[in-house]
C-alpha cells in the first residue's frame, strides 16, 4: 500500500489518536447527535411500548395466522442478522487475511454487528408465544431433564445467534482494549479516567500485553469467522428443513450467508460514508476503503444474484406443482412487488459499482448500499410470506398484512440500533488507532525495507 | 372467545333503576328525605323484593333461636351441596352404576334434546353432575349413536350465558311470585269466559306429555286455542300428503332400501331433524354398493348446491321452476301422469331419461323425492311417481304426523294473526316460539299482537317476543328437565335431567301448569301421570327400564295410503327478475342457535362462512352485477326488500340468490345480537321459500365476511380423488416412497384412521363434536376473519370444473398424524413428539409457540392461541368443558390428538383386565358422531382390524403423499358412478 493517507510519522501517530480517541472527549457537533439521540430514543420508546403491549395482550396483536404463522417478525429478524455479518467479516476474516485496509473500519463495523444482532436476536423471543419461556431452548439442567430438541433447526439457530452475539462482542471488546487505555490516558475527567480505565483492564501497552493480547485477538478472529457462515446457514435451514415449496431448497445456507453479507457490507458503506463526512475522518476512511467496500458488495451481491438464480432454476427444474405455484406467486403472483423490488433494487444500482469511480465516490457509494439495504430486506419478506401464504392444500391459504404493532416494533428496532450506535460513537473510540498506526508503521518498514 | 362484547354482566337492576329515577333531580336535604320516601314505595319494595326476595323472607321477624337454627342448617346444607349441580336424583343412570357418584367417573344418561319439535336422542354424559358431552343413542334407529351439529351443540345451550335466568314483567327481573298470582288472576277471569280469548302459541311439538296437558286445558277452558309456530316447517309437505292420498301423513323414506334416489331439489342429506337417520341410512345403501351389491344411485336436479347435490352422481342445476317441470317430465316419462308437452333443454331431457332408467333398472329399490319447499301439487305428483314405480312401502313408508297438528293445520298462524289483527284474542301465550322475530312479514304480527290485552311468553330466552310481551317466563333447557318427545321415526323419547335447573327457570309442563292457575308442579309427577297407564308408576320396572333406555320402543305404526292422486300441477314459468330461494341456516337454523358459539363459528358447508349469512349469487350473476364478495346487494319483490353481502357460490343457478333465514337478531347484549341481515321480511305466508320476479342491486355498503376456506376451486390438484367402483376392493400393498428417516414405529396398537370421502356428506356433526370433546375455544368473527379459527377437524369443500356447473368434494382433515412428521423435527424444545403408539402428540405445557411446527406442517392442521381464547370465558361456559382434556393458554400450539384420552381410558381398561385394546373400542368424537359412519379409527397393526381393512382398499391415499409423511389418517377416494354407468 503506498496511499499517503496513512500517518507514518510519531507526529502523525499522535494525530491519529487525538483524531479517534478525542472524539468520545471533546466530542464534536453535540446538537446534531442530540437531534439524531433524541430521533432515535423515540424510536426505542416505540419499541418498549410495542414490546409491553405485545408482552401483555399476545402475539394476536400481529397480523399472524394460520398458515402464516411467521410474520414481519422473522422477515425482520433475517434482515438484522444479516446486516451483522459484515462487521463479523470485515474484522476478522480480514484481519486473518492480513487486510490492513479494514483498520479504519472494523471497529464501528463490528459495533454495528453487535447492535444489529442484539436487534436481531430480540425479535425470535419477542415472537415466541410464551416468551417468557425461551430459555427453554438452551440446553441447561433442569428438573425435569428435558433437553432442547436437537434436530431442530431453531435450537442450533438458538446455538448459533447467541454464540455469535457473545463471540463479537469479546471480539469487538478485546480489539478495543488498546484504544480504551489510549482513551484513559487522554481522560481529563476523573469520571472517564475511571470509565475508560475500567474498560481498558490495567492495559499499559507492554510487549507482553500485546502479545497477550494478539494471541487471543487472533484466536477469537478464528472463531468468529466460521460463525459468520454458521449463523445464517441455520438461519436458512429454519426454513429449508421443512417441507414447504419455496424454502425446501438446498442452495438456501450459502444463499442466506451471501445475502447477509451483501446486505451487511452495504450498511457498512452507509456507516462509513456518514460517519466519515460526520466527523471528517476522510484520512482514515479513505477513498481507497470505499473502493474496497464497493468491491466486497458487488462480490457479494453478484453471489446473490447466483442464489436467486439457482432457487429459481431449482423450483423450475423439480417440476412440482406447488414449487411452480410459489414460483409463480413470486414473479407474477400477489408477491411480485416485493420479489421485483428486490431483485431491481438489490442488483440494478449494484452494476454502478463495477466501475472505480463510483465506487469510491461516498455519495453514490450511500446511495447503492441504501437500495441494497432496502432490497434485501424486500427479499427476506418475499421469502417468508411468499412461502406461506400458500403452501400445499388450497383450503389453508390465506393472506397475511403485518400490523401496526409490527410495523411499530420494527421502527422501534430501527431505534434501537440507533441509539445504541449514537451511544457507541458517542462514547468510544469508533475507529481503531492503534491498528491504523501499526498498519501505518508496518507499510512504512516496508516501505523502507 | 375474544370479540364478542357479551355477557357484559347484569342489565341494571330494576330497583337501583326505580331508585335512580326518584332520586333524579334532588339535591341536599331533599335528597335525605327523598330516600325515607324512596324506601317506602311499594314499586320500589316489591322491586328490592324481587331482587332480594330473601330479605323478604320473614327474616327480620326472627329471632335469635330462629337465626341459629337458619345458620346451622345452612352449614348443613353447604356441606350437602358440595357440588352445586348434581344430576337428579331421581334420573336414572343409563348403565348400572353404583349409587354414589365416584368422583371421576363419569356418568351417562339416556334422554333427548328437541330440535323443532322432534326429539333426538342422546346419551349425555356428566362429570360430577355437569353435563360435558352428547352423544347419539346407540340403541334408537333413529340415531344409532350418530349425532348431527346441532344435537352436540345442544350441551352448550345448557350453559348458554344468554339463557333468561329469572322471570320478567315488563322487561324487567322479577320473581316467580309475582308471576304466579298474575297467572292465578287471568285463569280466574279465564275460568268466567271457559278460555274465551285465550290463545296458546306454540314452536312445533311432538309431546305426548304437551298433548295430554293440552286436551286437559282444553276441557276445562273449551274456548281456547291452540296455534303452532315454525319458521322451517314440513307444512308443505303435508299438504301434498293430503292433496294425494286426502290425509296429511308424514314420510318415511327408508334409504337403506335405494339403489337409485332420484331426487328434485329435496336435500335429505341436509340439516334438519331427520338428518341423523337419513345419512345413516343412505350410507348404509352407499356401503352395500361398494361392497358391489347393486348400485346406490343418487340423481339431484336443485337449483342451488345442497349436501346431496353434492353426493350426487349427476347433479343437474335447474331453477326451482325447471325442477317442478322436470318432476312433470319424469312422472309423464313413467307414465305416473299426463305427459304435457314440456319444453326441456337437452341437458335435461337427458337427465331426465337417466333418471326413468335408473328407477326402471331398480324395481322397488328407487325413490323420488321432491323438496319439502316445493309446490305440494308437485310433491304429490313425486308421491305418485313413487307409486307408479313401486316405492311405497318398500322404499317409502307413512306414518301419521309425528308432530302435534294444531285445529286449524297448516294455516293455524295465520288464523292467530287474523284473529289477533280482529282483536278476538285477550290472552296470548307464546311457548318457545319467537314470532316477533320470525313470522311471515306480510302478516305484520308485531302489531297484531298488540291487540292481545295480556301477553306471556315462555321460553329458554328473553327474545323479542319476550320483549314485546307483558310476562317472560324462563323455560328449562332440555338437559335440565322432565319432558317427553317423538323422534323422526315416531319412538318416543323421556326426556330426563342431566343436571338440576342453574337458574331459577320452570319446566314447559310446569308452565302450562301455572297458565291454568296451577301453582307449583313436579315436572317428572306430570310425566309420569302422562304414562302411568303405559309404563306404570315411578316404582314399576317397566318405567325404570324405559327411562334407563331412554325412549319407548315403539316406532311410529305405518300407515298404509289409497292410490295417490295428484291435482294438475300448474305450470309456473317463471318471468323475469331473480328467484329468491329462503332457506334456514345450516348451522344457525331459522335463528334459535344464534346465540351458541359452536354453531355461529361453525363453518357453513361449501362456503365456509361463520358468524354472519350471506346473499347467495352464481358466479355469472355477479360479474352481471358487478358484486365481490361481501358486496352488499339488496333484493326486492312486492314492496319488501331486504340488504346483505354478496357471497359466491359455485353451482347455483345462475337467476337464483339464496338468503338464509336467523340472523339480524336484535337483541342487546346477546351473543346473535346485530350479525348477518334479516331475511324474513322478505318471507310471506304465501310464499315462504321462493320469491319470484325479484330484483337485486348493488348498494355500495360492504361488509367482511370470515370464511375458514378462502379458496374451494380444486385447481387441479389431486387432494381429493375419485376411482372406479372396483378400486372398494382390497388390492396389493401400497409400500410408500422410500424416505432417508428409518421406521421407527414398531409394536401395537399402532392408531391409524381412514375416511371415506365417498360417504362423507360434509355435514359438520364430526366438527362440533370435536369442538366439545375437546374444549376446542371458538375465537370470534374477527379472529376467523384473520384466519385463527380452532377447529382441531375441519371440513375442507373443494369444487373442481366450471364454476357454473361444478363437482363438489368434502374433506374432513383432522392431524394427519404423520410417521414421518416435520412438525416434530422442528420444535426446538420437545413439544412436538411422536408416542409410542403412532400419536404426533403436543405437549402444551412444553410448548413455548415458536410455530415451527404449523409452519412445516404441510396440512396446517395446527392451531395457535394467539391471545388467550378461554381466560375470559363466563363460568358458565368453564362448567361445559370436557375435565379429560386440558384447558389450552395463550401462546401454544394446538391439534387433533386422535381423541387421546378416549385411548387412555380405553388403555387403562384393557391393562386393568389383561388383555389387549379391542378393536373398536376406541371410538374417537368426529367418528362417534359421524351420521354416515365416513370415519373409522383403529389399530393398524392389526391386519384384521376395521381401519386396516379399509386401508387395504386400492382407493385408499395419503393426502399429499408426495411429501413422504407417511401420514396415519388416509382417505378413501369418492367412487365415480358418474355419467359413466351403464
Amino acid at each position: 500500500m503506498t496511499d499517503a493517507v496513512h500517518p507514518r510519522t510519531p507526529a502523525g501517530y499522535a494525530a491519529v489518536t487525538n483524531e479517534v480517541a478525542g472524539i468520545p472527549l471533546d466530542f464534536p457537533h453535540r446538537t446534531t447527535w442530540w437531534i439524531w439521540f433524541l430521533c432515535a430514543a423515540g424510536l426505542l420508546g416505540v419499541y418498549i411500548i410495542s414490546a409491553w403491549v405485545l408482552f401483555v395482550e399476545g402475539v394476536g396483536i400481529w397480523g399472524n395466522n394460520i398458515p402464516v404463522n411467521w410474520g414481519l417478525a422473522i422477515s425482520n429478524y433475517i434482515w438484522w442478522i444479516g446486516i451483522g455479518h459484515a462487521g463479523t467479516l470485515i474484522s476478522a476474516m480480514l484481519l486473518l487475511l492480513q487486510q490492513h485496509w479494514r483498520n479504519s473500519l472494523n471497529r464501528f463495523a463490528e459495533a454495528m454487528t453487535l447492535f444489529a444482532v442484539t436487534c436481531g436476536g430480540l425479535y425470535p423471543i419477542l415472537h415466541l408465544g410464551r416468551p417468557w419461556r425461551f430459555y427453554w431452548m438452551a440446553p441447561y439442567p433442569s428438573t425435569m431433564k428435558v433437553w432442547p430438541q436437537f434436530d431442530s433447526p431453531l435450537t442450533w439457530d438458538f446455538f448459533a445467534v447467541l454464540t455469535y452475539l457473545t463471540v463479537s462482542l469479546i471480539f469487538w471488546y478485546v480489539g478495543a482494549i488498546p484504544d480504551f487505555a489510549s482513551t484513559r490516558d487522554k481522560a481529563k475527567t476523573r469520571g472517564a479516567q475511571v470509565f475508560y480505565g475500567l474498560l481498558a483492564l490495567g492495559w499499559r501497552g507492554a510487549a507482553r500485553h500485546w502479545g497477550r493480547w494478539r494471541q487471543s485477538y487472533r484466536l477469537m478472529a478464528a472463531i468468529a469467522v466460521p460463525l459468520v457462515v454458521s449463523v445464517h446457514s441455520e438461519i436458512s435451514l429454519l426454513f429449508a428443513s421443512g417441507p414447504i415449496p419455496g424454502w425446501t431448497s438446498t442452495v438456501f445456507p450459502p444463499y442466506f450467508v451471501l445475502g447477509a453479507a451483501f446486505s451487511g457490507f452495504a450498511v457498512v458503506a452507509m456507516l462509513a460514508t456518514a460517519l466519515r463526512r460526520a466527523f471528517g475522518l476522510q484520512n482514515l476512511v479513505t477513498s481507497k476503503h470505499l473502493d474496497m467496500l464497493g468491491r466486497l458488495t458487488l462480490a457479494c451481491g453478484m453471489m446473490t444474484a447466483y442464489g436467486y438464480f439457482a432457487d429459481l432454476f431449482t423450483a423450475l427444474y423439480s417440476g412440482r406443482p406447488q414449487e411452480l405455484e410459489t414460483l409463480h406467486d413470486r414473479i407474477a403472483g400477489p408477491f411480485a412487488w416485493a420479489y421485483w423490488g428486490a431483485v431491481v433494487l438489490n442488483f440494478i444500482p449494484l452494476q454502478l459499482l463495477w466501475r472505480r469511480r463510483f465506487r469510491s465516490d461516498p455519495v453514490v457509494l450511500f446511495l447503492v448500499s441504501l437500495s441494497v439495504t432496502i432490497g434485501m430486506w424486500l427479499e427476506r419478506y418475499m421469502l417468508v410470506f411468499s412461502t406461506l401464504f400458500r403452501d400445499y392444500l388450497v383450503s389453508s391459504w390465506a393472506p397475511y398484512w403485518p400490523s401496526f404493532w409490527e410495523w411499530s416494533l420494527f421502527a422501534g428496532s430501527i431505534g434501537l440500533f440507533l441509539t445504541l450506535f449514537l451511544l457507541f460513537i458517542r462514547l468510544l473510540p469508533m475507529i481503531s488507532a492503534f491498528e491504523i498506526k501499526e498498519a501505518g508503521f508496518e507499510e512504512k518498514e516496508a516501505a523502507h525495507g | 372467545m375474544r370479540d364478542r362484547a357479551l355477557h357484559k354482566g347484569a342489565v341494571r337492576s330494576s330497583a337501583e333503576a326505580l331508585a335512580a329515577a326518584k332520586l333524579a333531580g334532588r339535591t341536599g336535604r331533599r335528597f335525605w328525605r327523598a330516600l325515607e320516601e324512596l324506601t317506602d314505595a311499594p314499586a320500589f319494595r316489591r322491586a328490592l323484593e324481587a331482587e332480594f326476595p330473601n330479605a323478604f323472607a320473614g327474616v327480620t321477624e326472627a329471632g335469635r333461636r330462629e337465626v341459629l337454627k337458619a345458620m346451622g342448617a345452612s352449614l348443613a346444607f353447604a356441606g350437602l351441596a358440595g357440588c352445586t349441580a348434581a344430576p337428579h336424583p331421581d334420573a336414572l343412570p343409563y348403565v348400572t352404576q353404583p349409587g354414589d357418584l365416584v368422583l371421576g367417573t363419569p356418568k351417562t344418561y339416556a334422554t333427548a334434546v328437541v330440535f323443532g319439535g322432534y326429539a333426538q336422542p342422546v346419551l349425555g354424559l356428566t362429570h360430577e353432575g355437569r353435563p360435558t358431552k352428547l352423544e347419539g343413542l346407540p340403541e334408537h334407529p333413529a340415531s344409532q349413536g350418530a349425532t348431527d351439529a346441532f344435537t352436540q351443540a345442544a350441551l352448550l345451550g345448557l350453559y348458554d350465558p344468554d339463557r333468561s335466568k329469572a322471570p320478567r314483567f315488563m322487561g324487567r327481573p322479577t320473581d316467580w311470585s309475582g308471576f304466579d298470582a298474575a297467572m292465578v288472576e287471568n285463569a280466574e277471569r279465564l275460568d268466567a269466559t271457559r278460555g274465551e280469548g285465550l290463545r296458546l302459541l306454540t314452536g312445533a311439538v311432538s309431546s305426548p306429555t304437551f298433548a295430554r296437558q293440552l286436551a286437559e286445558l282444553m276441557q276445562r277452558w273449551p274456548l281456547a286455542r291452540w296455534h303452532v309456530f315454525e319458521p322451517v316447517n314440513q307444512d308443505l309437505r303435508l299438504e301434498a300428503t293430503r292433496l294425494a292420498f286426502g290425509r296429511p301423513l308424514e314420510i318415511q323414506p327408508r334409504f337403506e332400501a335405494c339403489r337409485a334416489i332420484v331426487s328434485f331439489d329435496d336435500d335429505f342429506l341436509g340439516p334438519g331433524a331427520w338428518q341423523t337417520r337419513n345419512a345413516r341410512a343412505w350410507s348404509q345403501a352407499r356401503r352395500a354398493f361398494q361392497g358391489g351389491r347393486g348400485e346406490a344411485r343418487l340423481m339431484v336436479a336443485e337449483p342451488a348446491p345442497s349436501l346431496a347435490g353434492a353426493m350426487a352422481a349427476e347433479r343437474l342445476i335447474a331453477s326451482a321452476d325447471e325442477v317442478e317441470i322436470m318432476v312433470q317430465a319424469l312422472a309423464g316419462r313413467l307414465g305416473a301422469g299426463p305427459a304435457p308437452q314440456l319444453r326441456l333443454t337437452p341437458r335435461q331431457a337427458q337427465w331426465v331419461e337417466a333418471a326413468a332408467q335408473a328407477l326402471q333398472r331398480n324395481p322397488g329399490a328407487g325413490l323420488v323425492l321432491a323438496g319439502a319447499h316445493c309446490d305440494p301439487a308437485v310433491q304429490a305428483l313425486a308421491l305418485q311417481l313413487n307409486e307408479r314405480i313401486g316405492a311405497i312401502g318398500k322404499t317409502l313408508g307413512f306414518c301419521a304426523p309425528i308432530l302435534l297438528q294444531p285445529p286449524d293445520g297448516t294455516r293455524s298462524f295465520e288464523a292467530l294473526a287474523a284473529d289477533l289483527a280482529a282483536g278476538r284474542v285477550d290472552t296470548l301465550a307464546i311457548l318457545e316460539a319467537n314470532p316477533v322475530y320470525a313470522a311471515p312479514a306480510d302478516l305484520d304480527f308485531p302489531a297484531a299482537m298488540q291487540k292481545a290485552r295480556l301477553r306471556i311468553h315462555a321460553g329458554l330466552h328473553f327474545d323479542e317476543t319476550a320483549a314485546a310481551c307483558h310476562w317472560h317466563a324462563p323455560l328449562e333447557h332440555a338437559l335440565e328437565t322432565w319432558d317427553d318427545a317423538r323422534a323422526v321415526d315416531g319412538r318416543t323419547s323421556l326426556i330426563q335431567p342431566l343436571v338440576r335447573p342453574f337458574y331459577a327457570v320452570r319446566a314447559r309442563s310446569v308452565f302450562l301448569q301455572n297458565l291454568q292457575g296451577r301453582l307449583g308442579g313436579d315436572p317428572r309427577a306430570i310425566l309420569l301421570a302422562t304414562w302411568a297407564d303405559r309404563l306404570g308408576g315411578e316404582a314399576d320396572p317397566r318405567w325404570r327400564e324405559t327411562l334407563a333406555r331412554g325412549f319407548v320402543d315403539e316406532p311410529a305404526p305405518p300407515q298404509t295410503p289409497g292410490a295417490a292422486g295428484a291435482p294438475a300441477v300448474r305450470l309456473r314459468r317463471r318471468g323475469g327478475g331473480i328467484t329468491v330461494l329462503i332457506r334456514p341456516d345450516p348451522t344457525i337454523w331459522d335463528g334459535r342457535f344464534g346465540d351458541n358459539p359452536w354453531l355461529q363459528e361453525l363453518p357453513k358447508p361449501f362456503n365456509k362462512l361463520t358468524w354472519d349469512n350471506a346473499v347467495l349469487v352464481a358466479p355469472a350473476l355477479a360479474a352481471q352485477l358487478d358484486l365481490k364478495n361481501g358486496d352488499h346487494v339488496r333484493l326486492s319483490a312486492g314492496g319488501r326488500a331486504i340488504e346483505g353481502p354478496a357471497w359466491l357460490t359455485p353451482g347455483l343457478e345462475r337467476r337464483t340468490v339464496v338468503v338464509h333465514l336467523g340472523y339480524g337478531r336484535s337483541l342487546p347484549g346477546q351473543l346473535a345480537d346485530g350479525r348477518g341481515y334479516d331475511a324474513y321480511p322478505l318471507r310471506t305466508s304465501a310464499a315462504p321459500w321462493r320469491v319470484e320476479g325479484a330484483a337485486a342491486a348493488k348498494t355500495g355498503g360492504k361488509t367482511e365476511l370470515a370464511s375458514t376456506q378462502l379458496y374451494t376451486a380444486l385447481q387441479g390438484f389431486d387432494f381429493v380423488r375419485t376411482a372406479p367402483v372396483a378400486a372398494a376392493q382390497p388390492g396389493p400393498p401400497h409400500p410408500p416412497p422410500p424416505s432417508f428417516y428409518p421406521p421407527r414405529l414398531s409394536g401395537s396398537p399402532q392408531w391409524g384412521m381412514a375416511i371415506d370421502t365417498d360417504t362423507c356428506i360434509g355435514c359438520n356433526a364430526c366438527v362440533t363434536a370435536c369442538d366439545a370433546e375437546n374444549n376446542v375455544p371458538m375465537t370470534g368473527k374477527s379472529q376467523v376473519a384473520n384466519g385463527r379459527e380452532m377447529h382441531w377437524l375441519r371440513i375442507d369443500a373443494y369444487y373442481e370444473g366450471s364454476p357454473d356447473d361444478p363437482a363438489f368434494f368434502n374433506q374432513p382433515v383432522p392431524c394427519m398424524h404423520c410417521e414421518q412428521a416435520p412438525c416434530e423435527m422442528g420444535c426446538p424444545v420437545n413439544a412436538s413428539v411422536h408416542t409410542h403408539d403412532g400419536l404426533n402428540m403436543q405437549v402444551y405445557n412444553r410448548c413455548i409457540g415458536t410455530r415451527t411446527c404449523s409452519s412445516f406442517c404441510p396440512y396446517k392442521v395446527r392451531h395457535f392461541n394467539w391471545f388467550d381464547y378461554t381466560l375470559h370465558d363466563p363460568p358458565e361456559l368453564r362448567a361445559a368443558r370436557n375435565p379429560e382434556v386440558t384447558v389450552r393458554s395463550r401462546g401454544i400450539m394446538e391439534k387433533c390428538t386422535y381423541c387421546v384420552q378416549r385411548i387412555e381410558k380405553a388403555r387403562i381398561q384393557a391393562d386393568v383386565e389383561n388383555r389387549p385394546i379391542r378393536d373398536g373400542e376406541v371410538v374417537t368424537a368426529c367418528q362417534q358422531a359421524c351420521p354416515t359412519e365416513a370415519i373409522v379409527f383403529g389399530d393398524v397393526s392389526d391386519p384384521e382390524s376395521r381401519v386396516s381393512k379399509l386401508k387395504a382398499q386400492q382407493r385408499n391415499y395419503s393426502l399429499l403423499e408426495e411429501v413422504n409423511t407417511r401420514p396415519r389418517t388416509t382417505y378413501l377416494a369418492r367412487i365415480d358412478d358418474g355419467a359413466t354407468h351403464d
